[in-house]
């Protein structure tokens, strides 16, 4: 009872601490992962087994971390060191294409195409900031895309607002179209035991309909406020151009992408899992950055990765006392076995709580109690899984602090001097995300159901 | 004369915007305060007001920081005016700026001479009621509520504390010589300075 107790207070006491925001997560998530080792698994179970388990690196080790054959992926119980490798691997991948200025290239070359003109940008943009969450994580694009999107407004006198705010929402709608593309998925494949086709096939088909219903919405409704008629630029008149100072380092940072998208798509048959997939790429990108690799490697975002390691602790606590299976057992009892209600508590759920807390922890947590359901209720475990991501990922576009991207546009648009207020975003966004994850609970009923 | 920069900091009603207005008059020097904020509005082709409402204050309500990106507008303003005064700054202009933690954000220039004008409440109050045709208790709570954000402004984003005499050059109290007077004792004395 006592480290229930505790595994309790130290999670609702970290999530404050994250919701307040004013320390670093990462040391409020070590702090309260190491305060779970002393008090839940220590003084409460006094079970240095438990304690072993969640730290779970004797998995690191073990052959079919990094090679798993067939369909089965890793799984670890406790801290999920697939994830945190794969994220960290990725991390010098898109270090290194930032370096080579890939994305800067690629926006303008859009853009390009587009013919600079304001509308078509701000669907090209649209599709673009999806295709790319999809592979890349979000804050990366939203990064680029945002600064691009300003640079261009300011050359072309339109408002790059609504523009920021559609492409901030079709990044985390891209990102749950994948197992790369948002770090609660990463987490539910490892954990769960599913490839990136799985997420595709399932998540992604979801995605791809929300996508063609908010593109259509958000051009419908903003296409008005992108431009005045009399603020028209001739596109002849507008040069803007990138050119690439290492074309060598361009042309390898693309071809390591461009790998790093085949081992994930194929990965499922290769039996190469995705920490291998995070290693390699990483391997590849300081192999091929000589001079300039550690450089690449300081500018990783460690403090991601540490936020991780603590957070999966807590959740550890959590799932070592039996809390989250009590959570589940609510569920159960207040849907009343049925698979309908079920899945909307999930999804909804998951929304709301995403809109307003990280999205990160969230979903770490309702592993368990989603695993806790299936196997009480019988519902199928992986509709479970494909809800919660969905509603996880898409959720986090509701608030100004729901996901990482969010943030980081908000921010860019800011330092900018386009401030956009909690107001003016929810404004914009709100509708967006309640039509979406309507649109996804349909399709989850007619799918699965 | 080499660079010279004038940070003013004020209370509420302590006539510390007149001063700096003077004394960029009588130095020939451009004086910034809210208009550096029409300045980027008109480059990015917004309405001022929306920036202008969220100026001087600390980030309030649910935020969240991302790799040292944060979701406040409150401190995306606030950083967007420290760039503003920073890159004036650097490129060697002399200037009075009037708040915006300023004797912070450009403590490490040479040429920087901070100012805090305080002064006494009555003063301060019938300054306010004059200016804005209030009532004592209507410029009171207006006066208490200004200083309050402007404290908790500058106490957020600035290594010291808002007006804490051992972080600025200079601390005067208007209400002593009247602000006209304040502002001419002022001028003598920087200018000695700056002519040093």
């Amino acid at each position: 009872m006592f480290s229930s107790i505790m595994a309790i207070t130290i999670f609702v006491g970290m999530f404050v601490f994250i919701v307040w925001d004013k320390y670093p997560k990462h040391y409020v998530t070590l702090i309260c992962g190491a305060l779970t080792s002393i008090f839940v698994f220590g003084i409460g179970m006094r079970s240095f087994h438990a304690f072993e388990e969640t730290i779970a690196l004797g998995g690191v080790v073990k052959p079919s971390f990094w090679y798993a054959a067939g369909e089965h992926a890793e799984q670890t119980a406790g801290v999920n060191w697939a994830t945190i490798i794969f994220l960290w691997g990725m991390m010098v991948m898109v270090e290194g294409m930032s370096e080579a200025g890939f994305f800067d290239w690629l926006c303008i070359k859009i853009a390009k195409i587009a013919n600079f003109e304001p509308k078509r940008i701000f669907v090209s943009f649209m599709v673009l900031s999806a295709i790319l969450a999809m592979f890349i994580d979000s804050i990366t694009v939203i990064l680029f895309l945002a600064a691009v999107t300003i640079r261009l407004a300011r050359t072309l006198k339109f408002n790059p607002i609504p523009v920021i705010m559609a492409e901030i929402f079709c990044a985390n709608l891209g990102g749950s179209a994948t197992m790369c593309g948002d770090p609660p998925n990463i987490i539910i494949g490892t954990s769960l035991g599913y490839s990136f086709a799985d997420f595709v096939v399932n998540t992604g088909a979801i995605a791809l309909v929300s996508l063609v219903i908010i593109i259509v919405y958000f051009y419908f409704s903003m296409r008005n406020r992108l431009q005045d008629p009399s603020d028209k630029v001739d596109p002849s008149s507008v040069n803007m151009d990138v050119t690439i100072s290492n074309m060598k380092e361009f042309i390898t940072a693309t071809v390591i992408f461009g790998i790093a998208v085949v081992l994930l798509v194929t990965h499922a048959m290769t039996g190469l899992t995705v920490a291998f997939i995070g290693v390699f790429i990483a391997a590849l990108t300081i192999g091929a950055a000589g001079s300039k690799a550690i450089k690449l490697l300081k500018r990783v975002d460690y403090h991601t990765l540490l936020f991780f390691i603590g957070l999966f602790v807590v959740v550890g606590g959590l799932e070592q006392t039996g809390v989250l299976v009590v959570i589940a057992e609510f569920i159960a009892k207040v849907s009343g076995g049925n698979a309908y209600v079920m899945l909307a508590i999930i999804l909804w759920v998951s929304a709301v709580a995403s809109a307003f807390i990280d999205n990160i922890p969230f979903s770490a947590t309702m592993i368990p109690v989603i695993s806790s359901l299936a196997a009480t209720t019988g519902v199928d475990l992986s509709t479970m899984a494909w809800t919660l991501a969905v509603g996880t990922d898409i959720g986090g576009s509701m608030t100004p602090i729901g996901a990482s991207a969010n943030v980081v546009g908000i921010s860019t648009a800011g330092k900018e001097g386009y401030p956009i207020s909690w107001g003016t975003y929810c404004k914009e966004l709100v509708p967006g995300t309640l039509i979406v994850l309507a649109v996804s609970m349909v399709c989850i009923f007619v799918r699965y159901l | 004369m080499g660079q010279f920069i004038i940070t003013i900091g004020r209370e509420y009603g302590s006539g510390g915007h007149r001063i700096a207005t003077i004394l960029a008059e009588k130095f020939g020097v451009p004086m910034y305060d809210r208009n550096m904020l029409d300045q980027l509005a008109e480059k990015n082709g917004i309405a001022s007001e929306e920036l202008h409402k969220h100026e001087e204050m600390k980030r309030r309500g649910l935020t969240r920081t991302v790799r040292g990106f944060s979701s406040s507008v409150q401190d995306s303003i606030a950083q967007l005016q420290f760039d503003f005064i920073r890159e004036k700054a650097e490129s060697g202009e002399s200037f009075v700026v009037v708040g915006r933690c300023s004797d912070d954000v450009l403590r490490n220039y040479p040429g920087m001479i901070s100012v805090f004008i305080c002064g006494r409440e009555e003063e301060k109050t019938r300054r306010i009621c004059d200016l804005y045709k209030l009532n004592k208790i209507e410029a009171k709570a207006k006066m208490l509520r200004h200083d309050k954000n402007r404290k908790a402004y500058h106490n957020y984003y600035s290594s010291m504390k808002w007006g804490d005499s051992r972080g600025y050059d200079i601390c005067i109290n208007s209400s002593l010589l009247g602000v006209d007077e304040t502002a001419e004792a002022l001028y003598v004395l920087l200018k000695n300075k700056i002519e040093q």
